[in-house]
Parts: C-alpha cells; sequence; structure tokens
C-alpha cells in the first residue's frame, strides 16, 4: 500500500556497520511491545474506534489520482516510512483525504488562508511547481535528496519559483499545516505508538506506575539502538522554520491546556 | 573491693534476672499493663498512617473518619489503662472491641471500594494496587486486638495463688481463663499467621507498584511466606515455637526496621525531599509500612514466649 | 428529564450548558424557576460516546468554522473551547485555582487592564463553597493569594511534575504538588478516583475528572430543569418594550424554533457569547444587542500558554498521571524589577503524541525523519508551560466575519494582537520555565508560543460606557438579559479560569433567586449583594472532604 513505487531504498544507517537497516515490522526502542495486543483492557467504544483505524483504510475521495500519488510522494518525505515492513506502513494519505473529503476542520481558519481543501489544492500545485524548477521533473519523479530539497525550500519559506501560489497563501502556514496533519496521522495509529512506547487507551484500566519512567506490566523497558539517516535525506536537522517574521509566530495548536 | 568482672557479671545477673522476670510475667500472662501501652502506642502510628491515607483520599464518605477518631481514642484508653485501673480495663476492652469492628467494616468498604473501581474486578490487580488498600484496615485492627488482649490478662500484681483458685473455679478451662494466665500460644501463632499475610502481600504489591526496583524489595515479599510457615508450624509443634519462630520472628524485625531505613531514604531522594516533607511521607514509600510488617515479628515473638494451651 | 414546549413561556432560558450554564440551570432549577438551557452539542454518555484516545477526541471540541486573525492570530477548537454539555469543563485540564485579590483591581495597582465592580471578598465564599460541590483536590495550604486549602488531598506526581517539583526546589521556588485540580483524589458517591490515565482533555471517562457535566447537570434535570441539546441559538429577539422575549434556535434537523422566556442568560463564552449578541442586532441595537458602549466583543483575552519541553537522560513517560498535577504561582504578582506589569503561573501539562508530535514541529521546526527520531525519544522528554496573563486591549476582539455556519449563521472572527506588556511577560516567563527545566536536570529545552484560555469581550463594569454587563452579569442595556460565563472576565490574572466561573454563576444564580420575580416584570436594578445560599449546592456535596484548613 506503500508507494515505495519506484521501489528506491531509503533506509536509515547502522553506524557500526554502515550498512542499511533493513525494514521491520516495528522500529522504535520498544522491541515487542504492542498497545493492540492490550485491546481486552480497553473499554469496547475505544476498541471499536482504534480497530476500524487499524483494519479499515479510508478510500481515497478528495483528491484525484494525480493528486493521490503526488500526496503519497510528499507524505513519504514528511513522514518517511521506509524502515518499516510494507505491510506495516500507516497510510497517512488516506486519513488526510478522508478529513478533507469529511471536510472536517480544527474550529478555525487564519484569515489570510484559504479553506483548508483548497489549501491543498493549491499546496500541492506549488509543489510540484518547485520540483519542476528545481529539476524539471514532476515531485514524483524526483529522488529522494531532490525531493527533501523542494520540502525543505517550503520549510524554511524560500520557495520563490512558486510564489503565484504564495501570494494566495502563507507558505508557512501551509508547511505547518501539512506536517501536522502528517503527524497527526501517523501518531494517531497504534504501530505508531508502539515505536514510541506511548501507552495507548487507558481506561477502564489506568497506570500504576507513575513515577520514574517505570514501565507497567504489560509496557516494554527500552532498548535503545543507534541508527543513522538515510544519506539522501535532509530532515533530520532541527531548525525552526523560517520566513518572514510576522508569518513565522506559529502558536501551537494541540490541545495541552 | 569487687573486681571490674565481678561487678559486671553481677550486673549482667541483675540485668538477666530483670528480663527473666519479664519473660516469666509474660509467659504467666502478667503483662496486661505492658500490652495496654503497647496497644496504645502502636495505635498512634496506625492512627497517623490511616489520617493520611484518608486525607489522600479527600474523606470522600464520613464513615472515613471513624478509624482516625477510634485510634485517638485508643491511644488515650490504652495509656489510662497501662496505669492498671479497673475501669481502664473495662474502657480498653470496650474501645478495643468497637475498633475491631470498625476495622472489618473498613475493610467491606475497601472491597467496595475496588470493586467500584473502573474495571472492578475484571482488572483486579491494577484496581487491587491503586484501589484502596485491602488489608489496610484489618491490619489497623492490630492495635486493637493487643488492646483487647491486654484487657483479659490478668493484672501484673495478681497473687500467685489466683491461678491455682481460678482452675479449681472452672472445672476444665475457658478461653478467658486461658488468656489470664498467658496461656494462648497457638491464639497468637495463628494470628501471626494471618497479620504477616496481610502485611506482605501489601508489601508484595506495592513493591510490584514501585516495579521491584531495588532487588531489597523482594525480602519482606519472600520472608512473608517463611514466617507464616514457621507460625503455622507453631500451633501443632511445640518445638517449631520455642526454637524458630523466635528466630524467624527477630529476622522479620530486622528487616522491618531496615525497611523502615530504606523507606525514609527514599522520602528524602524524592523531589522536593525534605522541603516538601509533608507530600512526600504522603506520596514517597509509606514510612509506616515496613513498621508493622516488624510488629509481625513482634507478635511471633510473643507468640513463642506464650505458654501453650492446655491439651 | 422534564420538557418544556417552545410556546411554554419559562422563567429562564440559559444558552449554553457549560461550565456556568450548567452550575446556574441547576441553582435556578434546585429554586423553583422554571428553566431551560439550550446547548448547542450532544447530551454526552461518558461511556458510549467518548473515547479514550486522542485524534477521536475532536467531537469534544468547537470545530465549527471561526475566522482567526490579527498579528498574533490564536488557534481555536481543540485547546479553548468545548461543544456538548459541561462546554468547556469537559475537557479542560482541571486546574483550578483561585483568581488572586490582586487581580480585582488590577487597574488600580498596575495602571493597566481595568478594575472589576466586585471585589476578592465578595467571590472567596463561593470559591470555598464550589470547591467544595466540584470538589477541587489540593494541599492542605496553598501559599499564594489569599492563603487556602483543598478539600480534597493532593495527588500523587507523574513524571513531569516531578521535574518541576525538582527545578523549582533546587532554584528556591514554592511549588504546589498534587493540585489544586478538580479531579477526585478519592472516590465521592458514585464517582470514582482518578485511575492516572493522563486523558483528562480527552474528556473523562472515569468520571474522576469534573465537568458540570457530571457535578451540577443531573442534579438540575432532578429538580425539574431541561437541557436541550443539539440546539443552535441563532438570535435573541427583543420586543418593543425593550426587554427580551425569549431565543432563536435550530434543532438537530436544521428546523428553527423559538423558545419564550421570561429572561435569557448567555453562557456561551467568550466567542459564542459575543457572537449571538452580535448576530441578535435589531433596531435600536444595531451594534449589537446590549452593545450600546461598544465593547461588546472587545477586551478578549487568552492567556500566554508557552509550552517548554526538556528532554531528560531517564525516562519520564509524561502520558501517565493527569496533565495538571503540580503548579507554582510564585511569578503571580507584579514585580517592578520585572519591568511589565502582572506575572505568570508555571503548571504541568501532558501533551499526548500528536500534540507533541506539534509541539516538536514547532518547537524544534521536526519533520521527515527528525520527526520520527524526536518522537522515539517521546519517553525522555518532560513538559512544563507558562500560564501569563495577556492584558485586556480593546484591539483584541470577537466580531462577525461574511462566512456564514452550516446553519447560515454569521461565524466569528477573532482579532488578537500581543502588546508590549504581554510580549515582556511572556519572555520573562518563558525564560523563567526553562530555568525551572535546565534545573530539572534536562539536557536539551525548547519551547514552542501558545495560548490557553479564552475569556472577556463581554466584560463586566461598573460604567455602561465602557462595560456590557453590571456585577451581577446583567446586561447594562435590558434589564431581562444576562450574560454569565467567561467572558464577563475583565481581566484573568495567570490562574485558570474555570473555577472562578463557576464561583461567578454560582453568584449571580444567588442574585436571580434573591430577586424572585422582580426580574421578570421590572426594570429597576437592586445592586444589594445578596447572602450566599448554601442550600442550593448539589445534595451530598456538603459533609464531604476535610474540614477547611483557613
Amino acid at each position: 500500500m506503500n508507494g515505495a513505487s519506484t521501489g528506491r531504498k531509503s533506509l536509515p544507517i547502522d553506524p557500526n556497520t554502515h550498512e542499511p537497516l533493513p525494514p521491520v515490522r516495528q522500529p522504535g526502542y520498544y522491541p515487542g511491545y504492542s498497545t493492540l495486543a492490550q485491546q481486552t483492557f480497553w473499554d469496547a467504544k475505544t476498541r471499536s474506534v482504534i480497530l476500524h483505524r487499524v483494519n479499515h483504510t479510508p478510500p481515497i475521495r478528495f483528491f484525484d489520482s494525480e493528486q493521490a500519488a503526488l500526496m503519497k510522494a510528499v507524505c513519504d518525505r514528511i513522514i518517511p516510512q521506509d524502515d518499516r515492513d510494507p505491510a506495516y506502513r500507516i497510510p497517512i494519505v488516506n486519513y488526510i483525504d478522508e478529513r478533507l473529503h469529511e471536510d472536517k476542520i480544527d474550529g478555525f481558519r487564519y484569515e489570510n488562508m484559504p479553506a483548508d481543501r483548497d489549501v491543498y489544492r493549491l499546496g500541492l500545485q506549488a509543489i510540484d511547481m518547485l520540483a519542476q524548477d528545481r529539476g524539471g521533473l514532476r515531485f514524483v519523479n524526483l529522488d529522494a535528496r531532490r525531493q527533501d530539497e523542494v520540502l525543505k525550500s517550503i520549510h524554511d519559506g524560500n520557495a520563490p519559483a512558486a510564489q503565484e501560489i504564495w501570494n494566495h497563501m502563507s507558505i508557512q502556514r501551509f508547511w505547518k499545516g501539512l506536517v501536522s496533519d502528517c503527524a497527526s496521522a501517523y501518531y494517531s495509529h497504534p504501530w505508531a505508538w508502539d515505536e514510541i512506547g506511548f501507552g495507548g487507551p487507558a481506561y477502564p484500566r489506568g497506570y500504576m506506575r507513575l513515577e520514574g519512567g517505570e514501565p507497567e506490566p504489560w509496557e516494554v523497558d527500552e532498548v535503545r539502538y543507534e541508527w543513522q539517516t538515510p544519506p539522501d535525506s535532509l530532515s533530520d536537522v532541527y531548525e525552526p522554520a523560517g520566513g518572514d517574521s510576522e508569518q513565522k509566530g506559529h502558536p501551537g495548536q494541540g490541545g495541552t491546556h | 573491693m569487687q573486681s571490674f568482672a565481678e561487678q559486671n557479671r553481677s550486673a549482667a545477673a541483675t540485668v538477666e534476672g530483670e528480663f527473666q522476670a519479664i519473660y516469666d510475667d509474660i509467659r504467666e500472662g502478667r503483662f496486661e499493663r505492658g500490652l495496654a501501652l503497647m496497644a496504645g502506642l502502636s495505635s498512634i502510628l496506625s492512627g497517623l498512617e490511616v489520617g493520611y491515607e484518608h486525607y489522600r483520599a479527600g474523606y470522600g464518605n464520613p464513615i472515613m473518619y471513624s478509624p482516625v477518631l477510634l485510634s485517638g481514642v485508643l491511644t488515650g484508653v490504652g495509656i489510662w489503662a497501662s496505669f492498671g485501673g479497673k475501669a481502664g480495663r473495662k474502657a480498653l476492652r470496650i474501645t478495643s472491641a468497637i475498633t475491631l469492628l470498625d476495622s472489618v467494616t473498613g475493610f467491606c468498604f475497601h472491597i467496595r471500594g475496588i470493586q467500584r473501581k473502573p474495571g472492578g474486578w475484571r482488572i483486579p490487580i491494577v484496581n487491587i494496587v491503586m484501589g484502596p488498600p485491602i488489608f489496610a484496615p484489618l491490619l489497623f485492627g492490630t492495635s486493637a486486638y493487643l488492646g483487647l488482649l491486654g484487657s483479659y490478662m490478668r493484672r501484673g500484681d495478681a497473687p500467685e495463688s489466683d491461678n491455682i483458685a481460678a482452675r479449681q473455679g472452672a472445672i476444665g478451662t475457658n478461653w478467658k481463663q486461658e488468656l489470664r494466665e498467658g496461656r494462648f500460644q497457638k491464639h497468637v501463632a495463628a494470628v501471626t499467621v494471618f497479620w504477616s499475610f496481610f502485611s506482605g502481600f501489601e508489601a508484595c504489591y506495592s513493591h510490584y507498584k514501585n516495579n521491584f526496583k531495588y532487588k531489597v524489595q523482594w525480602t519482606p515479599v519472600l520472608l512473608t511466606p517463611v514466617l507464616m510457615a514457621t507460625a503455622a508450624a507453631s500451633i501443632p509443634s511445640r518445638t517449631v515455637a520455642k526454637k524458630i519462630l523466635p528466630a524467624v520472628s527477630i529476622v522479620t524485625i530486622a528487616n522491618g526496621s531496615i525497611g523502615f531505613y530504606y523507606h525514609a531514604r527514599g522520602i528524602v531522594r524524592r523531589p522536593g525531599g525534605l522541603k516538601k516533607w509533608i507530600y512526600n511521607v504522603m506520596y514517597g514509600p509509606p514510612i509506616f509500612a515496613p513498621l508493622l510488617f516488624a510488629a509481625c515479628g513482634t507478635l511471633g515473638l510473643l507468640a513463642s514466649i506464650l505458654r501453650r494451651e492446655p491439651k | 428529564m422534564r420538557r418544556f414546549r417552545d410556546t411554554d413561556e419559562v422563567d429562564y432560558c440559559i444558552v449554553g450548558v457549560g461550565s456556568a450554564g450548567g452550575v446556574l440551570l441547576q441553582r435556578l432549577s434546585r429554586a423553583g424557576f422554571q428553566v431551560v438551557g439550550i446547548e448547542a452539542g450532544p447530551f454526552w454518555d461518558t461511556e458510549r460516546d467518548w473515547v479514550s484516545d486522542e485524534k477521536g477526541s475532536h467531537q469534544l471540541y468547537w470545530t465549527d468554522l471561526r475566522i482567526t486573525g490579527g498579528e498574533h492570530p490564536l488557534s481555536l477548537g481543540e485547546n479553548n473551547s468545548g461543544k456538548g454539555v459541561g462546554g468547556g469543563s469537559v475537557h479542560w485540564a482541571a486546574f483550578a485555582p483561585r483568581f488572586h485579590p490582586s487581580d480585582f483591581r488590577v487597574y488600580t495597582e498596575d495602571g493597566v487592564g481595568a478594575d472589576w465592580p466586585i471585589s476578592y471578598d465578595d467571590l472567596k465564599p463561593y470559591y470555598e463553597l464550589l470547591e467544595r460541590e466540584i470538589p477541587i483536590a489540593g494541599p492542605a495550604y496553598f501559599p499564594w493569594g489569599d492563603p487556602h486549602g483543598y478539600p480534597y488531598g493532593p495527588h500523587p506526581m507523574g513524571g513531569v511534575g516531578n521535574s518541576l517539583i525538582r527545578g523549582c526546589t533546587k532554584l528556591g521556588i514554592r511549588v504546589s504538588a498534587g493540585g489544586p485540580v478538580a479531579i477526585l483524589s478519592g472516590s465521592r458517591g458514585d464517582r470514582p478516583h482518578c485511575i492516572y490515565r493522563g486523558f483528562c482533555i480527552q474528556g473523562c471517562k472515569v468520571g474522576a475528572k469534573a465537568s458540570t457535566l457530571i457535578t451540577h447537570v443531573p442534579n438540575a434535570l432532578e429538580s425539574g430543569g431541561e437541557v436541550r441539546d443539539c440546539s443552535m441559538a441563532s438570535r435573541i429577539e427583543l420586543g418593543p418594550d425593550r426587554r427580551v422575549k425569549g431565543v432563536h434556535y435550530f434543532d438537530r434537523e436544521g428546523r428553527e424554533h423559538f423558545q419564550k422566556a421570561k429572561a435569557v442568560i448567555v453562557s456561551g463564552y467568550a466567542i459564542e457569547t459575543p457572537r449571538l449578541l452580535l448576530n441578535s442586532a435589531c433596531p435600536g441595537f444595531s451594534a449589537g444587542l446590549a452593545n450600546s458602549s461598544g465593547t461588546l466583543g472587545r477586551y478578549l483575552m487568552a492567556q500566554a500558554g508557552n509550552v517548554i519541553l526538556g528532554r531528560f537522560d531517564h525516562l519520564v513517560r509524561l502520558y501517565k498521571a493527569p496533565p495538571a498535577h503540580a503548579m507554582t504561582e510564585e511569578f503571580y504578582e507584579t514585580d517592578p524589577k520585572r519591568g511589565f506589569a502582572r506575572g505568570f503561573a508555571i503548571q504541568t501539562v501532558g501533551p499526548l503524541p500528536i500534540a507533541f508530535a506539534k509541539q516538536m514541529m514547532v518547537a524544534k521546526g521536526a519533520w521527515g525523519w527528525g520527526m520520527r527520531r524526536v518522537m522515539m525519544d517521546y519517553n525522555h522528554w518532560s513538559s512544563i508551560a507558562v500560564l501569563g496573563e495577556i492584558l485586556p486591549w480593546a484591539d483584541n476582539r470577537v466580531e462577525l466575519a461574511s462566512e456564514t455556519d452550516q446553519f447560515g449563521i454569521p461565524v466569528a472572527k477573532v482579532t488578537f494582537n500581543l502588546h508590549d506588556n504581554d510580549k515582556k511577560l511572556i519572555e520573562f516567563g518563558k525564560n523563567k520555565v526553562m530555568e525551572v527545566m535546565w534545573a530539572a536536570g534536562a539536557e536539551d529545552v525548547v519551547q514552542e508560543d501558545r495560548y490557553a484560555h479564552l475569556v472577556g469581550a463581554s466584560r463586566m463594569g461598573s460604567d455602561p460606557e465602557t462595560s456590557v454587563v453590571d456585577r451581577f452579569g446583567r446586561t447594562h442595556d435590558i434589564a431581562n438579559l444576562f450574560v454569565c460565563d467567561g467572558s464577563v472576565l475583565p481581566t484573568q490574572g495567570s490562574a485558570n479560569p474555570g473555577l472562578t466561573i463557576q464561583a461567578l454563576a454560582a453568584r449571580t444564580a444567588d442574585y436571580l433567586i434573591s430577586q424572585g420575580d422582580r426580574i421578570f416584570n421590572s426594570n429597576s436594578r437592586d445592586m444589594t449583594q445578596p447572602p450566599i445560599r448554601y442550600n442550593l449546592s448539589p445534595p451530598g456535596t456538603f459533609w464531604k472532604g476535610m474540614p477547611r484548613m483557613t
């Protein structure tokens, strides 16, 4: 279900052997940990919602096939899953498509932004324009390195080749919206929870070991390993999104308080 | 002029004599004042513990005040009874009985509390660990139990003949008479079995909650079955009661004391340490719990000293 | 539940059954009035409707369209407004501190912001009453503001609270462990105590975290009050006598109704309350109902809510324990040395994976493999937030946008700008929290700008020229129209507003009850404060909890 259509390899590297780490069912530092294995301890409603998420990949209804392929390529770089066994990749594009198809929004729209559906239509156009500018190819046909260059130029707020699109919407807000949507889709999935060691649903059974990072009896201890980002990637550098300061101010959205 | 050695010897003899006297008194059931005092003082500890545990839970049910109030009363009455008055004795008996009743009531409420937690008995481990401490109310009854024993014992200054006279009065024996005379070794041994189970069970799940982070946290859990087995074996076997039970009991007391040290250290080492001592006493390792575990050892020791019930 | 007909002229129609609406509905129906609460969202069945899942809890928030703008636009919905019975109290993190006495006279003391028309002492008995009704768990002695204790004992610490306590202790900052939060530390009646699962802001399925849905609404229904859910109020009808006649609303099928009422109380919170009043503009009130002052929709406030994230070498597992469990108000009051007015609080937060990923996106600029890598360290991070007072400014406001919602009602447009004092305060606050995080032993510290809570936009005051409602929540313009919710707050302090909103609602209810029929048939205003009524609490809340210490 993952595009890996080109079959290209963009795998993390083992720093000791300098060999690519083969794709696995569950990356991360919590070997054998499974939130889904705990589903008998979840309440019925939560279980049905989570199992539906896992077992029913929503069909693509909002994007047309070309847009869907482009979105697929974009999402594969924004939340890369090359280190995952293809059968255990999380269908990010389908979740985003579902949201747009149902026209679900977060409860607001920036005054200088179009509606979410238009943001995606315009944004995808812009990405292809940037790809053309960079290599004369559609984004889907660029190699991983070039694709990252295109995306990084948006992250940096410095993508003049698509200026006509940015005249209609803020480049920074587009970028943050896109990354937010990808991250929300990926980290809402139990396989991602297993990867990061999150406890998952916790009702009616709560937690006993609140302090000291101790695992619950059904959680597992962390077993760290070193890995290097694939050499053809540009996304392992942490620098706040760039651009002019007025648009840079992007307050957080996810509910914390 | 006596040599130092002689002086020491005679001093030792005096001390030994003192011990012998206490030992005899206990064997003969002449330590009702001591027991009353023990009941009173230990009630301070259990009162404090139930006080802060119930405070944590916000006294959501008014009945949660009852053990706190009763432990205060029991402390007062225990001390009063330790002066040896008849009225004090009577009051101690009544207070202890009410407190025991309260502890059984509390046990029922705690079971109900676990049942009412989300998931109830379907997720027993989490709900026992995180719900109201299931055996704590029964442990709370320990002081009352001591008080009750004390109130039935004969007075420390009772004449030697009291024994025989009473024996002659009552053909055969009854439990009251045996209590009076300190003939209840089996009884106390049986009680030791139960109480060490309650206390060991608490240690087990509390340390489990803590993921047995330190190896030493296994010791009370491992010691509990040993103490239980020894105390149980003391019921049929006089030899076990006299030879093995005291040793195991002393190890238990030592273990409880070491645990007390570790728990105190754990509290000091928590974030905020002594600057937030009230909070850290409440939510750190339970400071009195190892002492309660040690109390089981004391009970075992008491059992080993007492005389056995006649066949 | 009792059902009134639209044609029944009820005594009170309350628009919005949230924090304030729930308390008002309970008080007024218990006192024997005929009351209908109109609520835009559903009447939750917590077991059937709610999930223990971050993504699946979106329905709790007001996610209908709003337009946001200004120099520092607020994000709306998810973290600051609820929809459904219980309103925001369904998804609050449940920190429940009181305001400080100084909050009620900010203008007098600092020359900025506004004074309240009431003092702390007017509200204090209601704080004490609500702390017991809700109830609030916290330390026996809370040293800031007017020092007081809490009726339920404090909660145990999670990993995040421990880092706050460690950091604060190291820096010599006093810190409150285990509260004050509106979460049960021990069971009460049918409500179990907390199971420390960390899903507070996804709606507490356990029933340990208080929301008016479980604390006040059940008693309101028992007392004869009605909650009409999935009903979106569109307009308040004004009669020729300049008294309101009732509320127009759309039911769940989209049919329009009109509920007649002798008096109307708007409890829609800081966005929907001004939106409804603006949408109710009519001849005589062309700029919005009860807006003769022109201040309706103005002086909207959000609190600075910068989240400071610290990575620790050891595991934290920040998803365990309620997000809200330790805090300090050591920097709450104005300190002239800092160069700005007012202050901030420091509180624990506990982002679940999606929220955390978004924070990493903003704070570190994470995406791609960098996002995957930092998320694999999710369990190593701790998160502490600033809760800073942003002052009320006239240009921070709610207006109507040209867009309409699914009912054809114009949606709200929110404009928000930070001013000089606010920027200085945020800068100082986030640096202080970063200092705490370093002191706690973090090896990497980053921060994200964000805002929390929304209040103001229909503020109370003594002067009809500069405020919308009087000290009891009655609009200056219309004698039988009231506003009672977070929007009446003239200033916001650095305390989470939930408890104050409920305390104000109980106080307004006491006033309405003491006025009796005069509200319904007279335009005169009796401004004497009625005595507090202790007999209107939901049953079974009185003899519970610790005796009060102060």
